[in-house]
């Protein structure tokens, strides 16, 4: 159903550019979003982003539906000075494991490394009766259940 | 980490002790030292982190040791005559949950359901092996079924052993077979052992692992026992008999003892049936207890430990009766998960008798080791009722820290970045709970077999209550460091003020509150209890006044399980997500009601006390990523309310800044409307209505059937108000309506000539907290308003286009 943009296209390339130039703009910002802040880190007049670019707001929407296991997420390793790149396990009581070494000293900017690992470990389509599987009668189809 | 603690209380009293508990792992010592909390947010675009050393004799070195917690549900008996059986039948209903686990689940292996066993002593029980069977053991002999159980389905399980032939027979009878169910014929044994005795413990939903003494069992129950092999799931009706039942007997002994029976029936179910029972254990008496009722002669009730969640469906549940209370004999059974904890049960390092004269204020135990290690232990120091020592009294929402307390959202929750709509950021404490599932989760979690979890205690290290803690929901300070940034303000701007917090009004009731001019709540009171909310209603009623400071707050029924209430005030809460709001779990059906008082529970809202009604404005949306400001009504320049807004102009941008979100309306925001409960004169003053982003979205009880167009960039009820409104004698409330209101507090130093927000508040504190009632509102305020029925503006003047 939502497609991932393949590598090399223009499509490809015009999400990672307004993804990252989102990401610059929030940093400062106490939380943040994929969108623009006319100021960066004042997020008084945002614009652009996920609010402006539908595919985008798609592509975004479907890496966050991820079922937890093997998922990328953030781990700040050092209060308000370092952060990896982890994964989950999806099992309880075991815990994530960094990915790589890469060290990051900005929070925001591990939102956009993350995009871009996701990018390239996302299937191209999912979602559709070709991708059927026993599976998702036990709500295994690659979309969390909440 | 490997420093964690806790305390034996959240609020003492000057002159009171408060015993202090801690875990330091691998350091021969540590420094504890008490500090009063000013502001626990490490954000360098504020005034960063502030604490203030008291000096007191407890501070100083203590020796480091380990201390660990022992999770998990069960039951037990000690050891006595009746249970050392030489030949026996055991059975019992189950529901597991998790029959058969990942191989690295963090406590993969067999289950023990009924058993007097253990690897060392031998023994005898009923268990579900490693690979999902049930499985019938003496000492090391196993005679294991065939057929792995159903998940989340009632099986019936039965085991014989005579001892004179040696024979055993396994039972397995689903109770719902589908039409390609193989079937499952019994399967017998012929054994030459007999049941080895020792003294451990009869055990329901796990059984007995090493007993060893020594630290690592020090907080077990029963002492030097470690209990293990912990069953997920329910259990209902178990029983165990003195020799081999047929098979016609063990469907007989399904009806379990009866007493108080007449000489023609005897002690049941049958007087041959009564002459062999050694323990049937009937969980639907005493449900709001944490004692199983034996019902046969020997009285072996069982102790429940870790409180396993009760005022489930049982096996027999019919779907017509929905209330515990009222059907009992439906809700025989327990629900045991191995992560359950209802006290960590350590040995305490030093007890602090804290000083008749100290401030009531927020202060921690700060713990450090010479390698860097630290962790902080929050408390707050409480006036006596009737001895308060300020006109402000600020209520520490405690029992919402107990629902948010050690939550595993981004480790475990696929749905946790929709609802947060980026990538979570998980802090050291979130990854050590991640391996340390023994600490136990929130009310937001689901247990580790996936059932929701509905009880919380605060006698164990709560790893989210702490300072220099960003929350994954804000990558911000959420629940207590975000209350400080109110306790930031108030010192500040020089304001002196009590702590008290929400267990003391549940226990005290109006006393509590009666004392003060104004109460001021914490960012996020979302969880109260009835008494609590009685309390606050009664305070607003007599002429008190409240500034609520945050948002979605009044929303969650909560109680406080009587069972607990030798070990203090509010030592365990329960709250449970029925059929509408925020539900990162969803209680099954017949199980909406609290097994500590009997209530239904909820939301307040579907109790009929609508959110609205405490101070003014309930919650309407919520979004995570980025917040936003408000600008002012023309309400706002009602004479009522004007006052509120003295240094700030019509067209000023009201908290376009802050540490949560970077805006002071943000992440769960509340409106008025008098349809759900707003008083009918309340004032909108400001709102953030419009500027939201598309991750905000309508709360799912405002709406009654999914539709497009619940966002924030389209629906006008996604949006924050502040709002004023009077209450009778002299009070009023002032609903700031944003969880991320107290986040702008602390800007610039919280300085109300550079910080609107800080103006704004600073006009409606020392307003409200003067004595007396509040100057009267004009007599023209007085009218006949309506809920619904208003005149629209456009009503009144002519529409015609020419004007």
């Amino acid at each position: 159903m939502i497609s991932i943009p393949k590598k090399g296209t223009p499509e490809y390339s015009r999400l990672v550019a307004e993804h990252e130039a989102c990401i610059r703009s929030m940093k400062g910002v106490a939380g943040c979003s994929i969108l623009r802040c006319a100021t960066p880190g004042d997020t008084t007049e945002i614009s652009g982003g996920i609010h402006e670019d539908f595919v985008l707001n798609r592509v975004l929407l479907r890496m966050r539906a991820q079922p937890a296991k093997n998922k990328l997420v953030v781990i700040c390793t050092k209060v308000e000075k370092e952060w990896r790149i982890g994964r989950l396990s999806g099992i309880r009581g075991v815990p994530p494991v960094f990915v790589d070494d890469r060290v990051f000293d900005d929070e925001q900017a591990v939102q956009h490394e993350i995009f871009l690992m996701r990018l390239d470990e996302l299937a191209e389509h999912d979602g559709m009766p070709e991708h059927f599987n026993e599976g998702w009668k036990r709500r295994d189809d690659n979309w969390t259940a909440t | 980490m490997r420093l964690t603690g806790y305390a034996d209380k959240f609020s003492v009293h000057p002159g009171d002790g408060i015993k202090i508990y801690v875990n330091c792992d691998g350091p021969a010592k540590y420094r504890a030292e008490i500090v009063k909390m000013i502001n626990g947010d490490t954000n360098p675009r504020g005034p960063g982190f502030i604490e203030k050393l008291i000096s007191v004799s407890v501070n100083g070195e203590y020796p480091g040791r380990k201390q660990i917690i022992h999770s998990g549900s069960y039951g037990y008996v000690l050891d006595n005559p009746s249970l050392r059986v030489k030949s026996f039948t055991i059975q019992c209903w189950v529901w597991p949950t998790t029959p058969k686990t990942h191989p690295k689940y963090w406590k993969h292996g067999a289950q023990g359901l009924v058993t007097k066993w253990s690897p060392a002593d031998g023994g005898y029980g009923l268990f579900i092996n490693e690979d999902g069977c049930p499985e019938l053991r003496i000492n090391d002999i196993k005679v294991s079924g065939t057929a792995p159980l159903r998940d989340h389905a009632w099986h019936f399980i039965a085991a014989t052993f005579d001892a004179e032939s040696g024979e055993a027979v396994l039972y397995h009878e689903p109770q719902i077979t589908y039409a390609l169910d193989p079937e499952i014929p019994p399967v017998k044994a012929a054994l030459s052992s007999q049941v080895k005795q020792s003294g451990i413990p009869l055990v329901i939903a796990a059984y007995t692992g090493n007993a060893v003494g020594g630290t690592s069992a020090a907080s077990s129950v029963p002492k030097g026992m470690v209990i293990s092999g912990h069953y997920n799931g329910k259990i209902d009706s178990p029983r165990v008999c003195g020799r081999a039942l047929s098979r016609l007997e063990i469907e007989t002994m399904k009806l379990g003892g009866q007493t108080g029976m007449d000489e023609r029936r005897g002690s049941g179910p049958t007087p041959k049936l009564s002459e062999c029972v050694v323990g049937a254990w009937d969980f639907g008496i005493g449900i709001n207890t944490i004692m199983a009722t034996d019902t046969g002669p020997y009285l072996n009730h069982a102790r429940l430990v870790n409180c396993p969640t009760r005022a489930m469906t049982g096996v027999n549940w019919s779907g017509h009766n929905f209330d515990w209370k009222h059907a009992p004999s439906e809700y025989g059974a327990i629900h045991f998960h191995d992560d359950d904890i209802d006290d960590a049960r350590w040995d305490v390092d030093f007890e602090w008798q804290v000083p008749s004269d100290i401030k009531s204020a927020c202060y921690a135990v700060k713990l450090t080791t010479a390698e860097g290690d630290e962790d902080y232990i929050p408390f707050f120091v409480v006036p006596r009722v009737g001895q308060e020592t300020a006109k402000i009294a600020v209520m520490m929402p405690t029992i919402s820290y107990m629902a948010y307390a050690n939550e595993h959202l981004a480790n475990n929750a696929g749905g946790a970045e929709l609802l947060v709509y980026r990538i979570p950021i998980m802090q050291h404490q979130n990854m050590f709970l991640s391996e340390h599932r023994e600490y136990g989760g929130s009310i937001y979690d689901t247990h580790t077999d996936g059932s929701g979890l509905c009880l919380s205690s605060r006698l164990r290290p709560i790893l989210s209550l702490r300072p220099k803690y960003d929350h994954f929901l804000m990558q911000a300070p959420w629940q207590y460091p975000a209350d400080l940034h109110l306790i930031y303000w108030l010192e500040a701007n020089g304001y002196n003020y009590d702590v008290i917090t929400d267990e003391d009004v549940n226990y005290d009731g109006l006393a509590r509150l009666k004392g003060y001019n104004v109460v001021i709540s914490g960012s996020h009171p979302e969880h109260n209890s009835g008494p609590q909310l009685d309390a606050l209603h009664n305070y607003t009623q007599q002429g008190g006044r409240l500034m609520y400071m945050g948002a979605d707050g009044w929303y969650w029924v909560h109680s406080f399980h009587p069972a607990y209430d030798h070990l203090g005030r509010g030592v365990m809460t329960e709250m449970r997500r029925c059929e509408s709001g925020i539900r990162t779990w969803r209680a099954d059906p017949g199980e909406y009601y609290h097994q500590s008082t009997g209530e239904l529970g909820g939301m307040w809202r579907y109790r009929g006390r609508y959110l609205h009604t405490v101070a003014g404005t309930g919650m309407s949306s919520e979004g995570f990523d980025i917040s936003t400001y408000y600008t002012r009504t023309p309400e706002s320049n009602d004479p009522r309310v004007a006052w509120a807004f003295e240094g700030i102009s019509q067209d000023e941008k009201l908290g376009n800044f802050g540490l949560v979100g970077g805006g002071a309306a943000g992440t769960e925001l509340d409106i008025v409307d008098t349809m759900l409960g707003s008083p009918p004169h309340t004032l909108v003053v400001a709102t953030s209505a419009g500027r939201h982003t598309e991750g905000y979205l309508l709360v799912m009880e405002d709406f009654g059937f999914n539709q497009q167009g619940l966002d924030g960039t389209q629906h006008p009820r996604v949006r924050s108000d502040i709002a004023y409104h009077e209450t009778p004698n002299g009070g009023a409330c002032f609903a700031f309506s944003s969880i991320a209101f107290c986040g702008s507090l602390p800007w610039n130093n919280g300085d109300p000539s550079k910080n609107n927000i800080s103006r704004l508040v600073k006009n409606v504190v020392d307003r409200f907290m003067k004595d007396g009632p509040l100057p009267p509102p004009p007599s023209d305020a007085y009218k006949h308003r309506g809920r619904a029925d208003y005149d629209r503006p456009g009503n009144t003047v002519n529409t015609s286009r020419g004007g």
